[in-house]
Protein backbone atom coordinates (compact mmCIF):
# COMPACT_ATOMS: atom_id res chain seq x y z
CA UNK A 1 0.00 0.00 0.00
CA UNK A 2 1.08 3.58 -0.45
CA UNK A 3 1.76 6.02 2.34
CA UNK A 4 -0.42 8.95 3.35
CA UNK A 5 0.81 12.50 2.83
CA UNK A 6 0.29 12.83 6.58
CA UNK A 7 2.52 10.31 8.44
CA UNK A 8 0.22 10.45 11.48
CA UNK A 9 -2.56 8.94 9.32
CA UNK A 10 -0.49 6.04 7.98
CA UNK A 11 -1.66 3.45 10.46
CA UNK A 12 -5.39 4.01 10.06
CA UNK A 13 -4.92 4.42 6.30
CA UNK A 14 -3.30 1.00 6.05
CA UNK A 15 -6.09 -0.62 8.00
CA UNK A 16 -8.68 1.04 5.78
CA UNK A 17 -6.84 0.21 2.52
CA UNK A 18 -6.60 -3.47 3.49
CA UNK A 19 -10.28 -3.57 4.37
CA UNK A 20 -11.22 -1.89 1.09
CA UNK A 21 -9.10 -4.18 -1.07
CA UNK A 22 -10.69 -7.25 0.51
CA UNK A 23 -14.17 -5.79 0.00
CA UNK A 24 -13.34 -4.85 -3.59
CA UNK A 25 -12.04 -8.28 -4.63
CA UNK A 26 -14.36 -10.48 -2.60
CA UNK A 27 -17.60 -8.52 -2.78
CA UNK A 28 -17.70 -5.61 -5.23
CA UNK A 29 -16.31 -7.49 -8.23
CA UNK A 30 -18.51 -10.50 -7.51
CA UNK A 31 -21.57 -8.30 -7.26
CA UNK A 32 -22.33 -9.37 -3.70
CA UNK A 33 -21.60 -6.11 -1.91
CA UNK A 34 -24.61 -5.06 0.12
CA UNK A 35 -23.08 -3.17 3.03
CA UNK A 36 -19.87 -1.24 3.38
CA UNK A 37 -18.10 -2.86 6.30
CA UNK A 38 -15.11 -0.56 5.85
CA UNK A 39 -17.14 2.59 6.54
CA UNK A 40 -16.07 2.99 10.21
CA UNK A 41 -12.37 2.71 9.26
CA UNK A 42 -12.82 5.14 6.38
CA UNK A 43 -14.52 7.63 8.68
CA UNK A 44 -11.59 7.48 11.09
CA UNK A 45 -9.01 7.81 8.29
CA UNK A 46 -10.86 10.74 6.71
CA UNK A 47 -11.01 12.51 10.06
CA UNK A 48 -7.23 12.27 10.37
CA UNK A 49 -6.65 13.24 6.75
CA UNK A 50 -9.09 16.16 6.92
CA UNK A 51 -7.02 17.84 9.63
CA UNK A 52 -3.80 17.32 7.63
CA UNK A 53 -5.32 18.75 4.43
CA UNK A 54 -6.61 21.81 6.27
CA UNK A 55 -3.21 22.43 7.86
CA UNK A 56 -1.62 22.39 4.40
CA UNK A 57 -4.31 24.58 2.87
CA UNK A 58 -5.22 21.78 0.46
CA UNK A 59 -8.87 21.54 1.47
CA UNK A 60 -9.82 24.62 -0.57
CA UNK A 61 -7.76 23.52 -3.60
CA UNK A 62 -9.46 20.13 -3.55
CA UNK A 63 -12.88 21.73 -3.35
CA UNK A 64 -12.04 23.78 -6.44
CA UNK A 65 -10.80 20.69 -8.29
CA UNK A 66 -14.04 18.92 -7.41
CA UNK A 67 -15.93 21.71 -9.13
CA UNK A 68 -13.66 21.55 -12.20
CA UNK A 69 -14.22 17.81 -12.40
CA UNK A 70 -18.03 17.98 -12.69
CA UNK A 71 -17.95 17.22 -16.41
CA UNK A 72 -16.00 13.99 -15.83
CA UNK A 73 -18.48 12.95 -13.14
CA UNK A 74 -21.43 13.58 -15.47
CA UNK A 75 -19.81 11.64 -18.27
CA UNK A 76 -18.58 8.62 -16.33
CA UNK A 77 -21.24 8.16 -13.67
CA UNK A 78 -23.76 7.13 -16.30
CA UNK A 79 -23.53 3.94 -18.27
CA UNK A 80 -22.51 4.59 -21.89
CA UNK B 1 -1.68 22.73 -26.06
CA UNK B 2 0.10 19.42 -26.59
CA UNK B 3 -1.45 15.98 -26.56
CA UNK B 4 0.00 12.74 -25.30
CA UNK B 5 -1.73 9.47 -26.04
CA UNK B 6 -0.80 5.82 -25.86
CA UNK B 7 -2.38 2.41 -25.90
CA UNK B 8 -1.17 -0.95 -24.65
CA UNK B 9 -2.40 -4.35 -23.52
CA UNK B 10 -1.77 -6.08 -20.24
CA UNK B 11 -1.58 -9.84 -20.28
CA UNK B 12 -3.97 -10.10 -17.30
CA UNK B 13 -7.74 -10.30 -16.87
CA UNK B 14 -9.69 -7.10 -16.25
CA UNK B 15 -10.46 -8.26 -12.68
CA UNK B 16 -6.76 -8.69 -11.95
CA UNK B 17 -5.88 -5.32 -13.48
CA UNK B 18 -8.66 -3.45 -11.70
CA UNK B 19 -7.54 -4.90 -8.33
CA UNK B 20 -3.86 -4.29 -8.95
CA UNK B 21 -4.70 -0.73 -9.94
CA UNK B 22 -5.34 0.04 -6.26
CA UNK B 23 -1.78 -1.07 -5.54
CA UNK B 24 -0.20 0.69 -8.50
CA UNK B 25 1.96 2.97 -6.33
CA UNK B 26 2.68 0.41 -3.62
CA UNK B 27 6.27 -0.61 -2.73
CA UNK B 28 5.91 -3.43 -5.31
CA UNK B 29 6.24 -0.75 -7.98
CA UNK B 30 9.93 0.16 -8.10
CA UNK B 31 9.55 2.46 -11.10
CA UNK B 32 7.58 5.38 -9.67
CA UNK B 33 9.53 6.68 -6.67
CA UNK B 34 8.26 10.18 -7.51
CA UNK B 35 4.82 9.20 -6.18
CA UNK B 36 5.29 9.58 -2.43
CA UNK B 37 1.69 9.34 -1.17
CA UNK B 38 -1.79 8.31 -2.29
CA UNK B 39 -4.76 9.32 -0.16
CA UNK B 40 -8.42 8.47 -0.63
CA UNK B 41 -10.65 11.53 -0.25
CA UNK B 42 -14.10 10.15 -1.04
CA UNK B 43 -15.56 6.85 -2.11
CA UNK B 44 -19.11 5.73 -2.89
CA UNK B 45 -21.18 3.28 -4.91
CA UNK B 46 -23.97 4.81 -6.98
CA UNK B 47 -27.11 2.90 -5.92
CA UNK B 48 -28.70 3.32 -9.38
CA UNK B 49 -25.83 2.14 -11.60
CA UNK B 50 -23.56 0.25 -9.17
CA UNK B 51 -20.61 2.36 -10.35
CA UNK B 52 -17.87 2.79 -7.74
CA UNK B 53 -16.56 6.36 -7.66
CA UNK B 54 -13.29 7.09 -5.85
CA UNK B 55 -11.57 10.42 -5.34
CA UNK B 56 -7.85 10.39 -4.53
CA UNK B 57 -5.09 12.87 -3.88
CA UNK B 58 -1.73 11.81 -5.28
CA UNK B 59 1.39 13.47 -3.92
CA UNK B 60 4.52 13.60 -6.10
CA UNK B 61 8.05 14.75 -5.58
CA UNK B 62 9.98 15.37 -8.74
CA UNK B 63 12.81 17.65 -9.77
CA UNK B 64 11.85 19.65 -12.84
CA UNK B 65 14.55 21.24 -15.06
CA UNK B 66 16.29 24.12 -13.27
CA UNK B 67 15.10 26.82 -15.70
CA UNK B 68 11.47 25.98 -14.91
CA UNK B 69 11.89 26.23 -11.12
CA UNK B 70 11.31 30.02 -10.90
CA UNK B 71 7.88 29.47 -12.51
CA UNK B 72 7.09 26.92 -9.83
CA UNK B 73 8.11 29.25 -7.01
CA UNK B 74 10.75 26.74 -5.92
CA UNK B 75 8.18 24.14 -4.89
CA UNK B 76 9.01 20.55 -5.85
CA UNK B 77 6.09 18.70 -4.18
CA UNK B 78 2.96 18.58 -6.28
CA UNK B 79 -0.53 17.17 -5.99
CA UNK B 80 -2.82 15.49 -8.47
CA UNK B 81 -6.58 15.16 -8.02
CA UNK B 82 -7.88 11.91 -9.46
CA UNK B 83 -11.34 10.41 -9.81
CA UNK B 84 -11.97 6.86 -10.91
CA UNK B 85 -15.18 5.22 -12.04
CA UNK B 86 -15.56 1.45 -12.03
CA UNK B 87 -18.55 -0.18 -13.64
CA UNK B 88 -18.55 -3.85 -12.57
CA UNK B 89 -21.31 -4.73 -15.06
CA UNK B 90 -19.75 -3.38 -18.25
CA UNK B 91 -16.30 -4.05 -16.75
CA UNK B 92 -14.80 -0.69 -17.43
CA UNK B 93 -12.44 1.34 -15.28
CA UNK B 94 -11.95 5.01 -16.14
CA UNK B 95 -9.57 7.36 -14.35
CA UNK B 96 -9.44 11.14 -14.72
CA UNK B 97 -6.61 13.18 -13.27
CA UNK B 98 -5.65 16.85 -13.13
CA UNK B 99 -2.82 18.75 -11.51
CA UNK B 100 -3.84 21.04 -8.66
CA UNK B 101 -0.35 22.40 -7.97
CA UNK B 102 1.10 25.02 -10.33
CA UNK B 103 -2.30 25.04 -12.00
CA UNK B 104 -2.09 28.76 -12.83
CA UNK B 105 1.07 27.89 -14.77
CA UNK B 106 0.38 24.52 -16.32
CA UNK B 107 -2.80 22.55 -16.94
CA UNK B 108 -2.53 18.77 -17.24
CA UNK B 109 -5.66 16.70 -17.79
CA UNK B 110 -5.47 12.98 -18.23
CA UNK B 111 -8.01 10.24 -18.90
CA UNK B 112 -7.14 6.54 -18.75
CA UNK B 113 -9.32 3.50 -19.28
CA UNK B 114 -8.99 -0.23 -18.76
CA UNK B 115 -11.33 -2.58 -20.63
CA UNK B 116 -11.31 -6.32 -21.28
CA UNK B 117 -10.28 -7.47 -24.74
CA UNK B 118 -10.19 -10.91 -26.40
CA UNK B 119 -6.99 -11.90 -28.13
CA UNK B 120 -6.87 -14.06 -31.28
CA UNK B 121 -6.24 -17.12 -29.14
CA UNK B 122 -9.38 -16.43 -27.12
CA UNK B 123 -7.51 -15.40 -23.97
CA UNK B 124 -8.70 -12.34 -22.07
CA UNK B 125 -6.35 -9.41 -21.78
CA UNK B 126 -6.89 -5.82 -20.71
CA UNK B 127 -6.68 -2.88 -23.06
CA UNK B 128 -5.21 0.28 -21.54
CA UNK B 129 -5.76 3.68 -23.16
CA UNK B 130 -4.19 6.90 -21.98
CA UNK B 131 -4.88 10.42 -23.24
CA UNK B 132 -3.55 13.68 -21.82
CA UNK B 133 -3.77 17.35 -22.73
CA UNK B 134 -1.01 19.63 -21.51
CA UNK B 135 -1.39 23.41 -21.71
CA UNK B 136 1.02 26.09 -20.48
CA UNK B 137 -0.95 29.01 -19.09
CA UNK B 138 1.77 31.46 -18.15
CA UNK B 139 1.77 34.78 -19.96
CA UNK B 140 4.60 35.73 -22.26
CA UNK B 141 6.00 34.48 -25.48
CA UNK B 142 4.50 31.59 -27.34
CA UNK B 143 8.03 30.25 -27.66
CA UNK B 144 8.38 29.91 -23.87
CA UNK B 145 4.97 28.29 -23.62
CA UNK B 146 5.94 25.82 -26.33
CA UNK B 147 9.17 24.95 -24.50
CA UNK B 148 7.32 24.44 -21.23
CA UNK B 149 4.74 22.23 -22.93
CA UNK B 150 7.44 20.20 -24.68
CA UNK B 151 9.35 19.62 -21.44
CA UNK B 152 6.12 18.66 -19.68
CA UNK B 153 5.04 16.22 -22.41
CA UNK B 154 8.49 14.62 -22.30
CA UNK B 155 8.28 14.26 -18.51
CA UNK B 156 4.77 12.86 -18.90
CA UNK B 157 5.94 10.35 -21.51
CA UNK B 158 8.77 9.22 -19.22
CA UNK B 159 6.44 8.90 -16.22
CA UNK B 160 3.93 6.97 -18.33
CA UNK B 161 6.59 4.52 -19.55
CA UNK B 162 7.88 4.01 -16.01
CA UNK B 163 4.32 3.72 -14.76
CA UNK B 164 3.57 0.92 -17.21
CA UNK B 165 6.73 -0.95 -16.36
CA UNK B 166 6.07 -0.53 -12.64
CA UNK B 167 2.47 -1.67 -13.05
CA UNK B 168 3.70 -4.90 -14.66
CA UNK B 169 5.69 -5.54 -11.45
CA UNK B 170 2.57 -4.97 -9.35
CA UNK B 171 0.46 -7.25 -11.57
CA UNK B 172 3.00 -10.04 -11.27
CA UNK B 173 3.18 -9.73 -7.48
CA UNK B 174 -0.61 -9.60 -7.17
CA UNK B 175 -1.01 -12.79 -9.22
CA UNK B 176 1.56 -14.55 -7.06
CA UNK B 177 -0.03 -13.45 -3.78
CA UNK B 178 -3.57 -14.33 -4.91
CA UNK B 179 -2.41 -17.74 -6.13
CA UNK B 180 -0.85 -18.41 -2.72
CA UNK B 181 -4.03 -17.29 -0.98
CA UNK B 182 -6.16 -19.56 -3.16
CA UNK B 183 -3.87 -22.51 -2.42
CA UNK B 184 -3.99 -21.77 1.30
CA UNK B 185 -7.80 -21.59 1.22
CA UNK B 186 -8.01 -24.87 -0.73
CA UNK B 187 -5.67 -26.54 1.76
CA UNK B 188 -7.77 -25.35 4.69
CA UNK B 189 -10.87 -26.71 3.00
CA UNK B 190 -9.26 -30.12 2.49
CA UNK B 191 -8.16 -30.17 6.10
CA UNK B 192 -11.65 -29.27 7.29
CA UNK B 193 -13.24 -32.01 5.18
Amino acid sequence: MSASLAPECNEIKERYDNCFLKWYTEKFLRGTATTDECAPLFQEYRKCLGVALKERGLDITIEEARGDNKENDDQHMRRS
Amino acid sequence: MKVFSSETQFDYSWEEVSCANWLKYSPWNKMTPHVIAVDTLQRSVDPATGILRTERLITCQQSPPKWILPFLKGQSTSHVYETSYIDPKTRKLTMCAMNITWSDFLNVRETCSYEPVRTNTGAEHTQFKQYAEITALCGGWQKIKNSIESVSVEQFRQNAANGRQGFEMVLEMCRKVWQEEREKAAQQQTMAA
